[in-house]
This record gives structure tokens, sequence and C-alpha cells, in this order.
């Protein structure tokens, strides 16, 4: 399945073909002269062995080096793009005449490609330096690879896992609004599958946000507890980062009817409110 | 303040009806994903890759050489020919990488064998360091697979890598473990689907097996936690969990969050829908036609009352 870290909801124009344009263009440059100078050095027409060895590994080396140039062009248009009007949080609206909204959307145009590349790799190692590199403070060892995760405004501590299929967002378009609001995890935070991280929640030490679950706009997850339901409501205490409990886990559900019944609590808890 | 007073009875509730131990009971879903992503996981994949291209560079030397392309007037065939050879080197390359990492994987279940049960998700525990390689080996095949236009191409990975599966089977558009899993016929897994056969609390990693007996259906964007047994005949509805070790009983339509029993899974279900209406919350009855021509009924029941013996 093709998931990922693409930047998403940008803002389409025509225009911005160009910054496209220009990444492709420079990061196939330095692969194409790579290849030059493998043929001038390996190319013999009478022992053309050494070069059918090494072709495979030049393959590898010219993916990296394209994801290097992409990267690095990518990071210094950035900078240019963050000097001339520097991107921060807040709500704003959502409409081409707002600053805030176009340099937005610039942003994620030109993370685009980057992004792209970097993911298309299945090991997940490039795509948190792509992280790294655009000021999103993570670890190497977070597994953020199988959902879509929003590449500014963003941080996470060590040991982050984020579940297949997760959301994770630091700008949201809610009517004609732009929300864009730093979105924090601490250190052991689990996120399951499918769920929805809104911008502006900070998961705490030790948490699990259960499958299915979603936080509202600056919800605050407390540390050490598990959270299901939408918004997610707190369930039980994570005690699972205690030692040798091997023996006292258990699988079984016994009663399902009860356990039903809480989660329809947890998951209608505030719709029942309103109502 | 209200809310703190809502968590505190619920946890005291928890305590109560149970005794310490519900706080020990997994009765919550998180995910398959890989734990902790490590660089030295790309020591398997050069090898794998550079033996798999090598395959390729075997062809792509045959091909210029039995061509000739340095001769001019051979261009047209050359040409000709090239994009039928893309095609055979695309497809050499997939399963040169099949076969690659299938013995690599021979040679990490000598070195550890794979088992279910309850493993520390430590950098250490041998079972936790070695269930991330294979994971992280396989994704490699799934992964050129899954970019392939076929989608057949799948369940081929799914056999070759040891779980039991044909090709009656569908489970392209879901991200499926591939290891502690069974496959009857004709199993269909909605899109994007999770099916977990592994899972990490807390400091613990859960292996546990799940089985698909035959003409099992998971709806799209469910979650299935590890030890789901689905019986012949289930449905699980779309947006649902399935709690770990739940088994689900055959011929009954399972939904929501933990999945539960909805209605039975018969053939005289189709005849009548039930329809909400959504503005009144009202809910009526509305017929179907059934498009089974009328030679062809006979036989949906005697396959019915074959199943049913």
């Amino acid at each position: 399945m093709k998931v990922g870290p693409f930047t998403s909801l940008v803002l389409v124009k025509k225009r911005d073909l160009i910054y496209h344009v220009f990444l492709i263009w420079i990061s196939i440059i330095p692969v194409a002269l790579e290849y030059w100078v493998y043929w001038q050095l390996l190319w013999d027409y009478e022992r053309p062995l050494h070069f059918y060895i090494f072709l495979p590994l030049l393959g590898f080396v010219m993916y990296l080096t394209a994801v290097f140039t992409a990267l690095m062009f990518a990071k210094i248009l950035l900078i240019i793009v963050n000097f001339i009007h520097k991107p921060k949080e807040g709500v704003f609206l959502r409409d081409p005449s707002d600053i805030d909204y176009r340099y937005w959307g610039l942003r994620n145009v030109i993370k685009q490609w980057p992004f792209w590349l970097t993911h298309r790799f299945p090991f997940p190692f490039l795509d948190n330096l792509a992280f790294k590199l655009f000021g999103v403070k993570t670890k190497f060892s977070n597994s953020l690879f199988e959902g879509w995760i929003d590449t500014e405004f963003m941080e996470f501590g060590r040991n982050v896992v984020i579940g297949q299929g997760s959301i994770i967002q630091s700008t949201a378009i809610v009517g004609n609004l732009l929300i864009i609001r730093k979105t924090t995890f601490d250190d052991n935070v689990r996120i399951g599958a499918h769920c929805l991280v809104m911008p502006g929640s900070h998961i705490g030490n030790n948490c699990i946000l259960n499958s299915w679950s979603a936080t509202v706009v600056g919800q605050e997850l407390e540390d050490g507890w598990i959270y299901l339901g939408g918004p997610a409501q707190k369930f039980k205490k994570n005690i699972f980062f205690e030692d040798d409990i091997e023996d006292k886990i258990k699988l079984r559900v016994d009663n399902l009817e009860e356990l039903s019944q809480t989660y329809d609590s947890q998951y209608d808890k505030w719709t029942r409110k309103k109502i | 303040m209200t809310e703190n007073s809502e968590t505190e009875n619920l946890q005291g509730k928890n305590d109560n009806s149970n005794g310490i131990d519900a706080d020990y009971i997994i009765d919550f879903t998180t995910s398959s994903a890989i734990s902790r992503v490590n660089i030295k996981f790309l020591a398997i994949y050069i090898p794998i890759l550079w033996l798999s291209g090598l395959a390729i560079c075997v062809y792509l030397y045959e091909y210029f050489i039995r061509l000739n392309f340095i001769k001019l007037e051979r261009w047209i065939s050359t040409i000709l020919f090239l994009p039928i050879a893309l095609l055979c080197m695309y497809f050499i390359f997939i399963f040169a990488v099949l076969f690659f990492s299938k013995l690599f994987l021979i040679l990490i279940n000598l070195i550890h064998r794979p088992r279910e049960g309850i493993f520390k998700a430590q950098i250490g525990d041998p079972d936790f360091e070695f269930w991330a390689l294979r994971i992280e080996v396989k994704k490699l095949v799934v992964w050129l697979m899954r970019n392939c236009p076929f989608p057949w191409m799948d369940f081929i990975a799914f056999k070759w890598f040891g779980v039991a599966i044909d090709s009656s089977s569908h489970l392209q558009d879901s991200w499926t473990d591939m290891e502690f899993i069974k496959f009857g016929h004709r199993v269909m897994i909605g899109q994007a689907a999770v099916v977990m056969t592994s899972m990490v609390v807390g400091n613990y990693l859960i292996i546990k097996k799940i089985i698909f007996n035959d003409y099992a259906l998971v709806g799209g964007v469910s979650a299935i936690a590890p030890g789901t047994v689905f019986g012949a005949d289930t449905v699980l509805g779309a947006a649902s969990i399935t709690m770990p070790n739940q088994v689900l009983e055959p011929r009954w339509v399972y939904a929501g969050i933990p999945a539960r029993k909805f209605r039975p899974n018969t053939v005289e279900r189709r005849d009548i829908i039930a329809k909400v209406d959504v503005d009144e919350g009202t809910k009526f009855d509305s017929e179907h036609e059934i498009n089974i021509d009328k030679d062809k009924q006979d036989l949906l029941k005697t396959k019915k009352s074959n199943k049913g013996e």
C-alpha cells in the first residue's frame, strides 16, 4: 500500500510547477553526472564484467544522490522562503489574500518532491532524515513510516511509533480557516492504527492511543494513560512499562458486553452531552 | 473538574469489578508498525538489492550483446524490443528480490525461530530484534509487489514466505502482516484494513496467530488484533476493531468498536435491507430483488444446504 507523509492539503497553483520542475531537474543532474563518471571509469568493451557487477550498487547510490540533492536544494529554497516570510502558528484565513496561507502552501509544494522521493524506499531511515533536515525534532529510531504526518510544527520524543494509516496533523483546514498549531509527542508514545491527531495536541510520556481514536485541537493527553474514543478519553492506566509482568498480561477479554458498554460510553460521551 | 471525577469513577469501577488483574488485560489495539528503526537493517537490504540487480545485469548484458546495438543498422530491433526487455527486467528483479530475501529469511529463522508469545520489546531481546528484522526483510518484497500494476502479485509473496493462502483470497489493499496468519478460501480483506499478528504494548511485544476461515470478509479500515479467529462466512463491518484473542462465530455479521454481533449472516438477510432515515432517526425496511437468475437460484440453495451439513 502506498502511504506516506506526503504533505497534504496543498494550495494548488499552476505556477508552483516551476518549483517542482526546478527541484526534479536539479536532483537528476548529479545522478546523470555520476553515471557518466562511472561509465568513463569502468566501461570496457572487451571486458564488461566490472561495469555490470557494480551497476546495481550504482543504482542505489544514484538514488541516494537524487534524494540528498533534492533535500539540499529544497532546504535552500525553504530557507529563502522562510526568510521572506517566517512561518508561524495561529489561525489564518483560508484565502489566497492571506499571506500565511499562501506561504504555507508554498512550503508544502517545495517539500513535496523530496518527501515523495525519500518515501519511495521501503526502509524508513531516509524519511527520518528528511524530517530532521526540514526542522522536525525527531529521533532516527522513531517509526513514522506508516502514517500520514505533517512536516512542520511537529516534535517527537524518543521511541515514538505511529500506527498504520494514522493521520498526524499540525495544520488543518476547517471551513475557511487554516489552523496551524504545534503538535508534540513525548517519549514512548504509541499511536494505534487509523488514529487522527489534530493540531496542537500534546501526547504525554508513555501514552497509548487506541486504534480508531481521535484528539481534538489542542488536546492534552496526560502521562502514562491509555486513551481511546473520539475525542480521546482516559481508558485505564498504562502499566505495561513495568518489568516482569509477562505472566500477568491477559489477552483474553472475559466480558465483552461490559467492555462494549465502556467503549460506547467513551465514544459517545461528548456527543451525548451536546445533544 | 467533572471530567476528573468521571475518570476516577471509571478507574474505580475497573478495580472493583474485576480485581487488580483488570489492569493487565489487553482490551485495546495499537499497531503492528515496527517499533524501532535501525540503520543495521541496511546490511540486509544492500546485499539483497545488489544480488537481484546482478540478475538484471546479466539480462541487460545478454540483450545488448545479442542485439549488438553498437552496429548502427541494428538499432531498430534494439529499440523495438526495449519495452518488453524492460518489463522482463522488472519481473526478473522482483522475483530475484523474492528469492534472495527468502534465502536471508531462512538464515534468520535458522538463527532464531519465530514463535508466538509475549516478549520484552527492548533492544537485546532476541525475539523482538528478529521480529523487527523479519518485518523489514519482508517489507522490501511487498513494497516491490504493491508498486507493480498486477494485483495478483501479492499472494505469490505471501505464499513464498510460508503463509497458507491461495489465489482466491484478496488482500492487496490492506496492511497485512506476513507471518502467523492462515487464510481459508475466498477470504476478502477490505481497503486499508490493518491485520496485525503482532502488537507492541508498553514494554511488551505480543505475537499471536490470526486465522481466517473460508469466506471471511473484513470491511474497509478495520483493525484486526492478534489472535482473532474468523469463523466461516463471518463478516466484519467497516471501521471495526476486534479485541486480542476474540473469536468471531461463523455466519454472523460483526460490527463496532469492539466488534460485537450485529445480525446473523444468512442468505435471507439479503432480501430485506433495513434503511435508516438519518434526519428522522426512524428505521424502515425496503424490499430488494436478488439479481440471481431463476435457473441458478436452486444452485444457491443446494450450496447452502451442503454447507449446513
